[in-house]
């Protein structure tokens, strides 16, 4: 398959697929930061926060290093974080989701099951058709693999305990579900296509199907939640945690089967989103409208 | 418990004590000393060790050396007078000719 070396070399089609492919990247980035942040000062020991603040930090900056690309295609980064209507925030509703106050075992799981879908991710892009996301690659894989060994230390450390193991079942079915839309499928946002504006945009096929045709991404969503089930299904099963998933054996085979209703009623991926998302934007906005700013700060010509 | 952290610059170099950290096992102290350690100066390699591993001598319970003075070990510990200063001139002026018949460099 022939490379991207430019937006320029994109048609409409596929200049709206990678853009939808960049705003699920760097929106479930930035989003999941925000939240781990809420933990800065108050997690179970100085490393533990330490540790946690280290990697809101790394999201932060693959968020940036995304919303950069989507600068080729016309976008500005103020624009996208501060000045973007919630509605067409593109993140999965997994990292928007508020903690239960307190709950370690919230934030480790969520931590988890995110990681291991994002290790996925960035392998289906590592020979991205788009040479800057191919680039880029390699600095945010480096350092999600510390992300998941940390989440699986903890894991492990919470599951041994009675109390621990009991707030980790509870956060899986709390969350769960959320981590399944990590997989769904985007709509456009309102700037794009044949878009009124004004109206909720249908999630839209096409627009997967170009994102891996053209090359952007070699795996569809499809393949890698079905490698992500098999993934954290037997491993939350090792530490005695139940899902909603059952095992179907066919013979030495087997498939892993998510009960239709499972999805929660926001996706996410599709514009809507949980009550607490409106809160949340609100919050991280609210400085940069109270200050009348017009522009994001950077300390790095270029954010690599 | 606590694990005292060791930090390696560079390859072959000693390590040196930098810190410690808070952890249950030696897994999380590895990855929290990673952090803590590992990120803002040069590293090429950390140790972690449990903090009742160590060995501890205290300066109450043994003599410790060092503080002796041991400056007679140094020429620059006499007094050298003009007199020791010629035999010295003399001495290396011979071990030149030495050198010169048996047709080194000098």
């Amino acid at each position: 398959m022939s490379g991207f070396d430019s937006s320029a070399d994109l048609d409409d089609e596929q200049a709206t697929a990678l853009e939808s492919l960049l705003l699920r990247l760097a929106d479930d980035e930035f989003v999941l930061a925000e939240r781990y942040t809420e933990w800065q000062v108050r997690a179970p020991s100085l490393e533990s926060d330490l540790a946690l603040s280290n990697n809101a930090q790394d999201e932060l900056g693959h968020a940036r290093l995304w919303y950069d690309v989507l600068e080729d295609l016309g976008h500005e980064e103020h624009e996208l974080i501060y000045e973007r209507d919630p509605d067409e925030w593109r993140h999965s509703t997994l990292t928007e989701r508020p903690f239960d106050e307190g709950d370690w075992a919230d934030v480790v799981l969520r931590h988890y099951l995110y990681d291991v879908a994002e290790q996925l991710r960035l392998e289906s892009l590592a020979e991205s058709s788009y040479a800057k996301i191919a680039d880029r690659v390699g600095k945010v894989r480096s350092e999600e693999q510390y992300h998941r060994e940390h989440a699986e230390s903890w894991m492990e450390r919470l599951a041994d305990g009675d109390e621990g193991h009991e707030r980790l079942q509870n956060a899986v079915d709390r969350l769960f579900p959320h981590a399944l839309t990590l997989f769904e499928v985007a709509a456009p946002t309102s700037g794009t296509g044949d878009a009124s504006g004004d109206e909720p945009r249908a999630v839209d096929d096409d627009l997967e199907e170009t994102i891996v045709e053209a090359g952007f991404r070699d795996a569809s969503l499809e393949a890698l939640r079905a490698e992500w089930l098999s993934i954290v299904v037997p491993y939350l099963e090792d530490l005695d945690l139940e899902t909603p998933v059952s095992e179907i054996v066919h013979y030495d085979d087997y498939d892993l089967e998510v009960p239709d209703d499972t999805l929660p009623e926001a996706l996410g991926r599709d514009g809507t989103h949980t009550d607490a998302w409106a809160k949340l934007h609100e919050e991280f906005t609210h400085t940069y409208r109270e200050l009348e700013r017009s522009e994001a700060t950077t300390i790095m010509a270029h954010p690599e | 418990m606590i694990w005292e952290v060791f930090r390696q610059e560079e390859q072959g170099e000693y390590h040196t004590h930098c810190g410690n950290v808070h952890a249950p096992d030696r897994e999380m102290a590895k990855q929290f000393a990673a952090i803590q350690h590992g990120r803002r100066k040069p590293t090429n390699n950390l140790w972690v060790v449990p903090k009742t591993e160590i060995g501890e001598l205290d300066g109450d319970e043994y003599a410790f050396g060092g503080a002796t003075d041991k400056s007679y070990r140094w020429a620059t510990g006499y007094d050298v007078t003009a007199d020791d200063a010629s035999e010295v001139v003399e001495s290396s002026g011979e071990q030149e000719d030495a050198k010169e018949r048996r047709n080194e460099v000098v």
